[in-house]
């Protein structure tokens, strides 16, 4: 028995983090003339982390206090929903188990897709809402009645390389309020309107790792125990010359060219994790580029053309290059026109076509 | 910017609001700004109004003056309590009793004192919210030092016998100290008669302003200060008073000595059981808790099979009724109730839990408006479940 019908203004869920952006994006909700409601997840237990450690990631307690200022100065109703169990099967334990197999895994997507574009899709229903909105950086354009999630106005922030999970069906019940702004622009609005968040630098890395480090982070998660079976060898990519020993293949990421320890005096690439065999294949620069790459869990929101040639981004700040994509087998092979730098297992290929987000998977070779 | 809200206000056990007639008082109180404990004329006027609130007080719970200590409210009062008796006599007596539904500031002092070597008998509850006195009769003994049970509760309103624990107390010994947050304006409350050692309030709970509480200790009981400082309340808590919410304290009592406050319990009572018996009737599978245990009149604790409570609260706020899941100071925290999982309800059953209590204020057409919401929410949310189920399935 919905009361969304009878309702004067559409009503709005609007993700906060505490960040300038979901904040400006909730008060142009509001002047947009939307009944708004505030909401930050609550995903992880920080009473057991230092007050100041969160300071400038993307979801710590201190955050939690900026979005309810936020919330109080807007004058929106504001509500911190427990997501800790369901952020910790779907995003922190995928998280770790992809470092203990040697891939560089990327998190936000997965928070995206199980957090963000579920259960909060799924608590927008439950509180009577028209639609769902964040500050991501990105844009819901339509086309023949049809509408498709595109890149955002500002290129270097654009986010919707984090969104290609997103089911079409519920694209409609979306609103990014910042994706035609400029990031500049954004923080000018801010200010504007005397937000606290106006000059809160921006979020830099994973979130629940922190100032601890990525070693230390799984460290914790898995044990002690668990690491030390996780070295090996670092041997030289093709030929297999032993060259010393590691500490951990969680510690390494493809095309990496630091933090070896080794004593020579050559420029080293981690070409290639081996998590079966422990090894950590380095080598010159050159090996790092490839053609091809596999997807798994292909996720597409249009029809493909195996003919056509998409541009196709393979990590977060990579501009993308153009790139056919064909069925093959279970997943999906992607052959670029061009070599690719340090293809990344782990981290996803995502597809476009101009501007429009066609979909993407997770790279397995 | 002070928000202001537009609703039914229905959570009194977290807090009530300020008396219509404190808005009179409290602005003539606040030209009494000397410090009590000055020397000059400025103390007169404010020593006078804590000298007039002691004694109100003191009047109304059947006690003396003196044995009364103002403090900042009933989580001070517990810590100052329970730390102080493990310091006067825990070599002799390092054996407490507290029971398992009791507020976090008397469970976290409890567990403080713990550390420091104390034994901690919690004394369960059964599904009723009722207190398992033989477990009391079992544990105590010539080692206990202090018996800690609140006379209600304030999640399901279950008023606990702590006269019959006064009186086991007696037998070997041991000291009683009872959390009264919840009595004071909504049960009759005559310590005398109840006959504990000490008992601990907060003004906020009685309709009188935020930050300003007291705890009685009775004459010969052993006290010592949590605060260092001055020598305000004969040493027993330093730091200047809080002369607004002491006189507001003090003029509540005045005001409830002089009301017919039990009538007002009873017309509350009745609106409660009428709201329930309607609740129960109109949507199913709701189930109120600890209703065949001896409870507040004004307060009615209920869990509804398969609604995330979380979810409900919001969905009742956007609609104005300000309602609780449990208790005030647990919201945000996502573990379940300890109130609820000690009386034997499941995690996920704790997880449905929706606490409404009434006030002095409350109307029933209010009520009527409530149940008709509630009714609506809950029908709409399994509704939405069942779709969800069918296109899984």
């Amino acid at each position: 028995m919905s009361q969304s019908n009878m309702r004067a203004k559409k009503r709005v869920l609007v993700a906060m983090s505490g960040g300038v952006d979901s904040s400006v994006a909730a008060a142009l909700l509001v002047d947009q003339g939307y009944e708004v409601i505030g909401a930050t997840m609550q995903v992880w237990d920080y009473s057991q982390c230092d007050i100041e450690e969160g300071n400038g990631t993307c979801c710590s307690s201190l955050d939690v206090d900026d979005a309810r200022s936020v919330a109080d100065k807007i004058k929106i109703p504001f509500y911190v929903i427990n997501c800790e169990s369901k952020f910790k099967e779907s995003v922190i334990d995928p998280f770790v188990a992809d470092y203990m197999k040697g891939q560089t895994p990327l998190p936000c997507v997965n928070c995206n897709t199980y957090l963000k574009f579920d259960h909060l899709i799924h608590k927008m229903r439950e509180l009577d809402c028209d639609y769902l909105a964040t500050g991501h950086y990105a844009q819901i354009q339509t086309e023949n009645g049809k509408s498709f999630i595109a890149t955002s106005v500002d290129d270097w922030k654009d986010q919707t390389y984090f969104l290609f999970t997103t089911n079409s069906e519920i694209i409609p019940k979306l609103l990014f309020p910042i994706g035609h702004l400029q990031k500049p622009d954004v923080r000018k609005i801010a200010e504007e309107k005397g937000l606290i968040v106006a000059k809160k630098k921006d979020s830099q890395g994973i979130c629940f790792v922190g100032n601890q480090g990525y070693g230390n982070f799984i460290e914790s998660q898995v044990g002690k125990k668990a690491l030390d079976e996780m070295r090996g060898l670092f041997r030289r990519y093709p030929n297999g010359e032993v060259m010393g020993e590691h500490k951990g293949i969680h510690h390494y990421t493809y095309g990496q060219s630091k933090g070896f320890g080794l004593d020579h005096h050559e420029k080293m690439f981690v070409i290639k994790v081996d998590a079966d065999t422990k090894t950590v294949w380095l080598g010159d620069e050159s090996y790092l580029f490839g053609h091809d790459l596999t997807l798994r869990d292909m996720k597409l929101m249009d029809q493909l053309d195996e003919e056509q040639i998409y541009n196709v981004k393979i990590r977060y700040q990579h501009k993308g290059a153009p790139a056919k994509i064909k069925k093959d087998g279970n997943g999906f092979k992607v052959s670029f026109v061009d070599k690719q730098r340090a293809i990344t297992p782990g981290q996803a290929a995502v597809i476009y076509k101009d501007k429009k987000l066609i979909g993407g998977g997770w790279i397995v070779v | 910017m002070i928000n202001t809200f537009d609703g039914v206000y229905l959570d009194h056990n977290a807090t009530t609001p300020v008396d219509p007639s404190l808005f009179e008082h409290v602005p003539s109180w606040m030209s009494q700004f000397g410090n009590p404990s000055s020397i000059h004329q400025a103390s007169r006027g404010p020593r006078t109004l804590i000298r007039e609130a002691r004694a109100h007080l003191a009047a109304s719970l059947n006690v003396s003056p003196l044995e009364l200590v103002f403090n900042s409210g009933a989580s001070e009062g517990n810590n100052t309590i329970i730390k102080a008796i493990w310091d006067r006599r825990g070599k002799e007596r390092p054996e407490f009793l507290c029971s398992a539904v009791e507020h976090p500031s008397a469970m976290k002092a409890m567990q403080a004192i713990q550390k420091k070597g104390a034994t901690v008998h919690w004394i369960p509850v059964n599904k009723n919210g009722e207190l398992d006195l033989k477990f009391v009769e079992q544990h105590l003994s010539a080692k206990t030092a202090l018996i800690s049970v609140m006379s209600a509760n304030n999640e399901t309103g279950t008023l606990f016998p702590v006269a019959n624990l006064v009186e086991m107390a007696k037998n070997v010994g041991a000291l009683v100290h009872s959390d009264c947050v919840q009595m004071f304006g909504k049960h009759q409350l005559d310590l005398k008669k109840l006959g504990v050692d000490y008992a601990t309030f907060s003004g906020h709970k009685f309709y009188s302003l935020k930050g300003a509480g007291f705890m009685y200790a009775k004459k010969t009981a052993p006290l010592e200060n949590l605060i260092d400082g001055g020598a305000q309340e004969r040493f027993r808590r330093g730091g200047t008073e809080n002369t607004l919410g002491i006189a507001a304290m003090g003029h509540m009592a005045q005001k409830m000595a002089a009301m017919n406050l039990n009538a007002k319990l009873v017309e509350l009572g009745q609106m409660r059981d009428q709201m329930e018996a309607r609740l129960v009737a109109e949507i199913p599978e709701l189930h109120i808790t600890a209703q065949g245990a001896p409870r507040l009149t004004n307060t009615s604790h209920m869990l509804i099979a398969g609604i995330d409570a979380e979810t409900l609260l919001i969905n009742l706020d956007l609609d104005g009724f300000f309602v609780s899941t449990g208790a005030a100071c647990s919201s945000g925290n996502p573990e379940p109730s300890p109130v609820l999982l000690a009386m034997g309800f499941t995690r996920s059953e704790a997880q449905t839990s929706l606490r409404v209590s009434l006030g002095w204020s409350t109307k029933a057409a209010d009520l009527e408006k409530f149940v008709q919401r509630l009714k609506e929410i809950v029908s709409r949310l399994r509704q939405m479940k069942k779709d969800l189920d069918n296109v899984t399935v």
